[in-house]
């Protein structure tokens, strides 16, 4: 009977030392996912690094050279596509210590909103370890985050253990299957990188707009249209008022995926019909819509599910009297 | 008497009460016309319930059995095939009412398809086509190089083969196309373009994906070429 007794007190030591072992083991992974994802927006900003790229969806691959300088505290970057057409982008990016909404969500800081609203990149993924892997010959962890809604898509990322940096990006759907894949061959990372023939003529020129960095708060959008609904975890990134085409853009992002929608109220755009499609990973839904007698194409662009766009897209509308039509 | 004949005594009496399952109504048929064997206690059941409800209601009863007569007569009978065309022209019609489904999705998309092709572009179709059989099962080649256009009709791949889906869905567009005939489908091209470039660099500095959104932009040679 007591050796009976001293059997079950046993068990039960077992399964609260296993229960608390559990917690542990797998609180660690938890967050360590999470470390891993904040602070790979830090390395992508201030490392320099250069390498070749693959991307690839549904079949298609395309390569990619790209090089991430750090001088002085600025940031020059070049893309190179390798196949295709010849095409290349060279700009000076923003300064390091620019931290835009995006740097900060993804960073792990929350944003305010409003008085009573935060949004933080915990609310909208969860980040889970997937062990460990290779990629472009260096040893990286994999990270899965999922999102905790269906309004955006999950990733699976590598992330470079020694320097931070993605090496893997993969966007998942809801069925888990890949759409796209960001994929580093070949890479080299730190100040062996820095010295490159196109560099100093891109030092003089001018800088991206940077007036959004450091922004703690989100401000609102000076635009005459707001967002109606958009996805919990979206905040403004960045605006931009009406071009000389007629088309103001206003963008969002939680810190991974971006939308942008795009409204235009020019005379060429008030032919034109409803249109949905998509490439890549990448959707675009153009709705027309009216107000104050005024026909508006309304375009939500983004790496989100078509679903979201469309709601997105007609949940906006104007803050105030829109001018009418002259 | 075993369990299955109880229960197949049990619809016999519910299909002469009318209140037979279908799948009920099968087992009865299916046990009555198996008039070989053992197995004919269905028959007489449903012969001797005929009688009692005859009885009940007061109508004449008869012995004569009628069901083996009529079978045979039915055997003879020339068996009615369906015509071919009829048969295509009955999916003809479930096509036609999947494409009208698919139209409320594409209507404006349509418009685009009368610029033609280059070849360079089928090419690039050809390739895309490759891996997403799954996802789309519209017509690729109607819209601006790059783009796919998005199905929200899609289901409707009638019976699920993708390549006989392709074809129906294709027809009703061209139908279609002199609605709105007054844009500029290249203008309405360079515009969703335009505005994917845009976002892509966008969210190349408002993403926190470093320079990932480039590797898009340039997908198919999407943005516009220098003229």
């Amino acid at each position: 009977m007591r050796v009976k007794s001293w059997f079950k007190s046993l068990k039960l030591a077992a399964i609260l030392a296993a229960i608390f072992a559990h917690g542990f083991l797998f609180a660690e992974p938890m967050s360590l996912g999470y470390d891993l994802v904040t602070g790979m927006t830090n390395a992508s900003k201030r490392l320099s690094y250069a390498g070749l790229v693959t991307y690839e969806f549904r079949g298609n691959l395309r390569s990619i050279k790209v090089a991430h300088i750090v001088r002085d505290g600025k940031t020059y970057e070049r893309i190179q596509h390798m196949d295709g057409p010849e095409r290349e982008v060279v700009r000076r990016g923003d300064d390091t210590d620019c931290m835009r909404a995006a740097n900060l969500l993804l960073g792990g800081r929350p944003l305010k909103i409003d008085d009573d609203n935060y949004a933080h990149l915990r609310d909208s993924y969860d980040f889970h370890i997937r062990g460990d892997a290779r990629i472009a010959g260096r040893s990286v962890s994999m990270v899965h985050v999922i999102p905790k809604d269906r309004f955006r898509y999950g990733y699976i990322v590598a992330i470079d253990k020694q320097s931070g940096l993605m090496l893997q990006s993969v966007l998942m759907d809801h069925d888990s299957k890949p759409m796209e894949r960001f994929q580093f061959i070949d890479v080299a990372i730190g100040a062996g990188v820095n010295n490159v023939k196109w560099l100093p003529s891109l030092m003089k020129s001018d800088g991206v707009d940077d007036s959004v960095c450091q922004q703690s708060k989100i401000r609102p959008s000076p635009s005459a249209w707001e967002s109606r609904w958009r996805p919990p975890g979206f905040v403004l990134s960045s605006y931009r008022p009406v071009d000389s085409s007629g088309r103001e853009s206003i963008m969002y992002t939680d810190g991974l995926a971006v939308f942008s929608v795009f409204i235009d109220a020019s005379e060429r755009s008030q032919s034109w019909p409803s249109v949905e499609a998509n490439l890549g990973a990448t959707v675009v839904v153009l709705r027309k819509a009216q107000f104050n007698n005024r026909q508006y194409a309304v375009s939500v662009v983004g790496e989100i599910p078509r679903i979201t766009a469309t709601r997105i897209a007609i949940a906006m509308g104007p803050i105030r009297r829109l001018p009418a039509n002259p | 008497m075993s369990d299955y004949e109880d229960r197949l005594g049990e619809s016999v009496s519910a299909l002469m009460d009318g209140e037979a399952t279908e799948f009920e109504i099968h087992r009865v048929l299916k046990e009555v016309g198996d008039i070989s064997g053992a197995r004919n206690s269905a028959r007489d059941k449903w012969q001797r319930y005929q009688m009692a409800s005859s009885v009940m209601t007061g109508e004449p009863v008869s012995k004569i059995d009628l069901s083996g007569a009529v079978s045979a007569a039915i055997d003879l009978e020339n068996t009615h095939r369906i015509n071919p065309l009829i048969r295509h022209a009955g999916s003809a019609g479930r096509f036609a009412i999947a494409a009208s489904v698919a139209m409320v999705a594409i209507l404006g998309v349509q418009q685009l398809n009368n610029g033609g092709l280059e070849n360079a572009d089928a090419i690039q179709f050809a390739e895309v086509a490759v891996g997403e059989a799954v996802q789309n099962t519209g017509p690729a080649l109607q819209f601006p190089r790059g783009f796919q256009p998005n199905f929200q009709a899609r289901t409707v791949s009638v019976g699920g083969n993708n390549k006989t889906a392709r074809q129906p869905v294709a027809k009703p567009l061209e139908a279609r196309q002199p609605i709105n005939k007054q844009f500029s489908e290249l203008e309405l091209r360079s515009y969703l373009n335009d505005i994917m470039m845009d976002h892509s660099s966008h969210a190349a500095l408002n993403s926190g994906q470093g320079m990932l959104p480039f590797a898009r932009i340039t997908l198919n040679g999407v943005a516009p070429e220098p003229e």
